[in-house]
């Protein structure tokens, strides 16, 4: 209850039945004390060095790194001695030694944390106090527990709140510092327009389709799954595995790829880097060259397939200038995209059996040539200057590459440059 | 490009290996993006050792440099003087107050990148690198580079891994410094391809005291990733105050009519190569937005 939490050790309020410890946080006196192992007392009696905090850590971090061990050595300390002495040093190393562990975005091992701080005495008790900075090193070291935990991005709950109004007080800077957090962090929570679903999907295939859809643009898109990942056992006894190939297309794409020239090729270009968070995934895209404009025809809208509103208007608008809500640039035209793919091999073979799963869709692939344009580092869309006879050769500052000339096939061209660093795909 | 150690030298000994050694600065590619040397002269790393020149060392004395300077400040000079007869900022006076949609850097050609500085956090010790090229077909300009968030062992530093680009301060003739006037528009509106990382816009404007040197107005800029050009509209509303990258307590709308430059800074911790095309950066003006500021003002001693 309140009153509890506000001090009181013995509470009057009907039906609580909290019992503080002096000092201690309700909270503590919850969970059973367990039997905790004290690490190494006799020995450090003996020798007479300079033990630091982190060496609780490291002489737990030898058997296993994880968060019982962790609790255990913070109840080590918290058990050791009633005055806490040395709790700044020991919360410091403790925060440094939470990502060995694999426990920073935990918030209840925070809390843990904030609780080795003894109640009560760092709060001020007069103007004097207050207007002093009250125990300027703990309050810096409550701090930076608040600060490790924005970095990583947790929230903090109620039980934070409390903890610290226990131990620093009402104004104090750490208290200044949770009422940061819990301004900023709800207003920037939701503002990603293309939010990723953490955590992320850990089969192949399932990223592949929400990567997929992601970069897609357009809601119509479908995504297909042309081959699931297995491995094949040779007649030789090798193993050899096969890599997962999920592709995706629009209904607007498939018109565009349809209206195509067969004349003029379409390029498979890749691999381009899409980072999810912190993972970076790899992605193909089949698009062709722009149209030069003589080849382009208008489309004739055929006023019967609407009957609701025209189609085409041709309305004389008296727009002036303060009407004017396109840009003053040029429009960028790079050529239409086709489809794009994901596979975790980006090589000849794979990309192959994606352009024969698409051309089952489209007829029209089977006589377009294609050519492959498969590089390593980063990369944008290639340009229309850069495709004459071959490919011209783009100043690169990690690889440079060569180009051979392409082979003039009607099926499939295939025309590959080596790529310099293998294509796995970083999880 | 720092000079010799040249301890005791006479004034024409001086002149003269100055003029050897801009026979090796003609080596240098003329055209490289500019990079801030030193965050100059402002922050010195720990453990760099004091640089005890005098600051007249710093200069290049050249002449046919010192030509070209005096004649590009004339001819901004004299334009300045003529553009004030066709109206406010060189523009018509209609044009000035009717105009929806100003786009203020579109990157095609080389030129462009002129006008942007890059910087990583190299400059403190740290390994990412960042690199800033036109994209094909002089169209579009490719930010591109490696992030690498391992703090420098310098015992102070304790994060690292940025990478930025920001726009040169506008300069009138006679290297005065010119602003951004941006009262009538109240979007910022981008077109990028990136590869679907967060990035953060910061708008700095200009201040009146010396302690609000790095006051930076931010707002984030999520890609999508993917072939597909995405067009950004983030109101000015949106912006919110940081120092040095700590956002303040007491939060202001951003005053647009003295801009002095805008900047992309990426500090996700996800250590890797990254990518940004930038199209066009302009700004207009969106009738439906009627929000002055998002963000609560000051209230001192909030309750807890």
């Amino acid at each position: 209850c309140f009153c509890c939490l506000r001090g009181n050790n013995n509470c009057a309020e009907p039906g609580c039945s909290v019992l503080r410890q002096f000092r201690c946080s309700p909270a503590s006196a919850k969970s059973q004390p367990e039997h905790v192992r004290f690490v190494n007392d006799n020995d450090t009696k003996k020798t007479k060095s300079l033990v630091t905090q982190e060496d609780l850590f490291e002489q737990v971090a030898k058997e296993s790194k994880t968060k019982a061990t962790f609790n255990q050595v913070i109840d080590v300390f918290t058990k050791r001695d009633i005055r806490r002495r040395g709790h700044v040093e020991f919360i410091y190393a403790a925060l440094k030694k939470m990502p060995e562990f694999g426990v920073e975005r935990d918030l209840t091992v925070y809390n843990k944390l904030l609780d080795v701080f003894p109640k009560e005495v760092f709060v001020p008790r007069n103007f004097i106090q207050r207007m002093f900075n009250h125990y300027p090193r703990q309050q810096e070291c409550g701090v930076q527990v608040l600060e490790q935990m924005e970095s990583y991005g947790i929230m903090p709950n109620i039980e934070t709140k409390v903890l610290l109004v226990q131990i620093f007080g009402e104004k104090s800077h750490p208290i200044r510092k949770y009422q940061r957090i819990m301004y900023w962090f709800p207003k920037f929570k939701h503002v990603n327009p293309f939010p990723i679903p953490q955590p992320l999907p850990e089969d192949a295939v399932d990223l592949a389709v929400l990567s997929l859809t992601r970069i897609a643009n357009d809601l119509d898109a479908k995504t297909t799954v042309y081959q699931l990942p297995f491995t094949d056992i040779t007649e030789s006894g090798e193993e050899i595995s096969f890599p997962h190939i999920v592709g995706i297309q629009s209904p607007n794409q498939m018109e565009l790829l349809a209206k195509h020239n067969p004349n003029r090729p379409v390029f498979v270009e890749g691999p381009f880097p899409l980072w999810l968070k912190k993972t970076c995934v790899y992605y193909y895209i089949l698009r062709a060259d722009p149209t030069p404009p003589e080849e382009k025809e208008e489309e004739v809208y055929d006023p019967e397939r609407c009957f609701y509103y025209p189609l085409q208007l041709d309305l004389d608008l008296d727009r002036d200038l303060g009407d004017e809500e396109n840009f003053d640039v040029d429009d960028l035209d790079e050529g239409p995209v086709f489809a794009m793919c994901m596979t975790s091999r980006g090589d000849q073979t794979t990309l192959n059996q994606w352009i024969s799963g698409l051309q089952q869709n489209n007829p029209i692939l089977g006589r377009i040539p294609t050519l492959f344009r498969l590089d390593a580092g980063t990369r944008e869309l290639e340009g229309v200057a850069d495709t004459e006879a071959g490919h011209s050769h783009r100043p690169h500052p990690q690889s440079q590459r060569e180009d051979g000339p392409p082979a003039e096939d009607p099926e499939v061209a295939v025309e590959e440059e080596k790529p310099r660093r293998s294509q796995g795909m970083k999880q | 490009m720092s000079l010799p150690t040249i301890s005791r030298v006479p004034a024409s000994g001086l002149l003269r290996s100055i003029r050897d050694l801009r026979w090796l600065l003609r080596s240098i590619a003329p055209l490289a993006t500019p990079r801030r040397a030193l965050t100059q002269m402002g922050y010195r790393r720990p453990g760099q050792p004091r640089e005890d020149k005098p600051p007249w060392w710093r200069v290049k004395f050249d002449l046919s440099k010192g030509l070209k300077g005096m004649k590009r400040h004339f001819t901004l000079l004299k334009e300045e003087f003529f553009a004030q007869f066709i109206g406010p900022m060189g523009k018509p006076i209609i044009e000035h107050m009717l105009e929806q949609n100003q786009v203020l850097w579109e990157f095609r050609g080389p030129h462009s990148l002129q006008e942007w500085t890059i910087s990583c956090d190299r400059e403190i010790g740290g390994k990412s690198e960042i690199y800033l090229k036109v994209g094909r077909n002089n169209e579009t300009c490719l930010l591109y580079g490696t992030l690498c968030s391992d703090p420098p062992k310098d015992g102070e530093t304790r994060y690292s891994g940025y990478c930025t680009m920001r726009a040169k301060q506008p300069l009138a003739s006679f290297d005065r410094k010119r602003y951004h006037d941006w009262s009538s528009f109240n979007t910022l509106h981008l077109r990028i391809r990136g590869d679907g990382r967060p990035w953060m816009i910061n708008v700095i404007a200009e201040t009146y005291y010396t302690h609000q040197k790095d006051d930076m107005y931010s707002y984030f800029l999520y890609t999508r990733g993917g072939p597909y050009w995405q067009d950004v509209k983030i109101p000015f509303s949106k912006f919110f105050l940081a120092h040095r990258g700590r956002v303040q307590d007491d939060q202001h709308e951003l005053w647009l009519d003295k801009i002095n430059a805008i900047g992309f800074t990426l500090g996700d911790k996800a250590d890797g190569p990254f990518q940004l095309e930038i199209d066009f950066i302009g700004v207009c003006k969106d009738y439906a937005h009627t929000e002055d500021f998002a963000y609560e003002k000051y209230k001192r001693n909030p309750e807890v």
